[in-house]
């Protein structure tokens, strides 16, 4: 009987897998038995994420997801280079901490474009008959952030709490596809965005974020494994929800 | 970028009229430098100046000279 939280015989695609919680899902999902095609930016740290997959015939493609005209055409591309895909987990995102005073629309359209916009052009691509063509699991790294809020936080919150909201609707659209769609909305982890949050914050702003999850920080790791649980058959009856892995940041 | 200008890049970040920040302050003596400005001064200097400054260096500045300071030679008499 195959295990239902096994992804053997899949083929998944993973943005942001050049460090944090892309990385973190990208070798598990390895380890679960996925073939991995993993994207990012910088292609020195994707070598690195490659370096620790498990099993073969993985892919490192070096991408701006920020051309997002060119995702749904660069998708049937690769799945007629590799075979179809059978899940998706878009981790690529920024966080840029602005207070009010000095939140133009400049860095507001700049985090929705990233954040946001690039979650619908792969979803748009990823549905393609000749790219998805048996079904598929979407998972859409939101944050805790897009459920709650934090001073400096505003742009950031807003395109989060937007990936949860699209989810929902596109969930209904995707289901007669077959195709289910999720998020996951992390909480502080130590690793990635989190450590840049650290070095970045004033310590007491973040020793208070910190202090919010009541299981203490989490780990990239802890993302992951609910990530690939989404991305399993395992999950097969949950779409359009957001999972909060957060260490009961949200139970307050 | 000249101190001058740098003092009222931090006046507009604490919302001070132009002109109030000589660089002798203590920032415990400025009420408006609270976390909010800190993430405001961060904000700044990324942008202006393209570099990205610790939490815990900033934390450790008393003065507005401190402040400065962290900038080094990029901020010029």
């Amino acid at each position: 009987m195959t295990h239902p939280y096994s992804l053997a015989g899949t083929r998944i695609l993973v943005t942001g897998a050049s460090s944090g919680l892309g990385r973190a899902t990208a070798v598990l999902a390895s380890r679960m038995g996925a073939q991995l095609i993993i994207i990012g930016r910088d292609a020195a740290r994707l070598e690195q994420t490659l370096a620790q997959l498990e099993g073969d015939g993985h892919r490192a493609e070096r991408r701006d997801l920020r051309d997002t005209a060119g995702i749904p055409e660069w998708l049937a591309r690769l799945a007629s280079d590799i075979g179809p895909l059978n899940g998706l987990a878009h981790a690529a995102g920024i966080q840029i901490v602005r207070p009010l005073r000095s939140l133009d629309e400049s860095v507001l359209n700049e985090t929705m474009a990233v954040n946001l916009n690039t979650a619908l052009a792969l979803t748009k691509g990823f549905r393609q008959k000749s790219v998805c063509a048996q079904g598929g699991s979407i998972v859409l790294f939101s944050s805790v952030m897009g459920l709650t809020g934090q001073p400096g936080q505003a742009a950031y919150s807003a395109s989060k709490g937007a990936l949860i909201g699209m989810c929902r609707s596109l969930a209904l659209e995707l289901a007669r596809e077959k195709i289910r769609i999720n998020c996951v909305a992390p909480g502080l982890v130590n690793s990635g965005m989190g450590e840049r949050l650290r070095e970045t914050l004033p310590a007491a702003q973040f020793e208070a974020a910190a202090a919010m999850h009541p299981l203490g920080q989490g780990t990239a790791e802890d993302v992951a494994g609910a990530v690939v649980f989404l991305l399993s058959g395992a999950s097969a009856w949950i779409t359009g929800t957001t999972l909060a892995v957060d260490g009961g940041y949200t139970a307050h | 970028m000249k101190k001058s200008d740098f003092l009222l890049q931090l006046d507009n970040i604490i919302e001070a009229p132009p002109g109030s920040l000589k660089g002798t302050e203590k920032l415990t003596d400025i009420s408006a430098w609270d976390s909010l400005a800190v993430l405001g001064f961060i904000a700044m200097v990324d942008e202006k100046f393209k570099v990205q400054l610790a939490g815990k260096d900033i934390a450790a500045c008393e003065t507005v000279a401190d402040i400065a300071g962290l900038l080094g030679d990029r901020i010029t008499p």
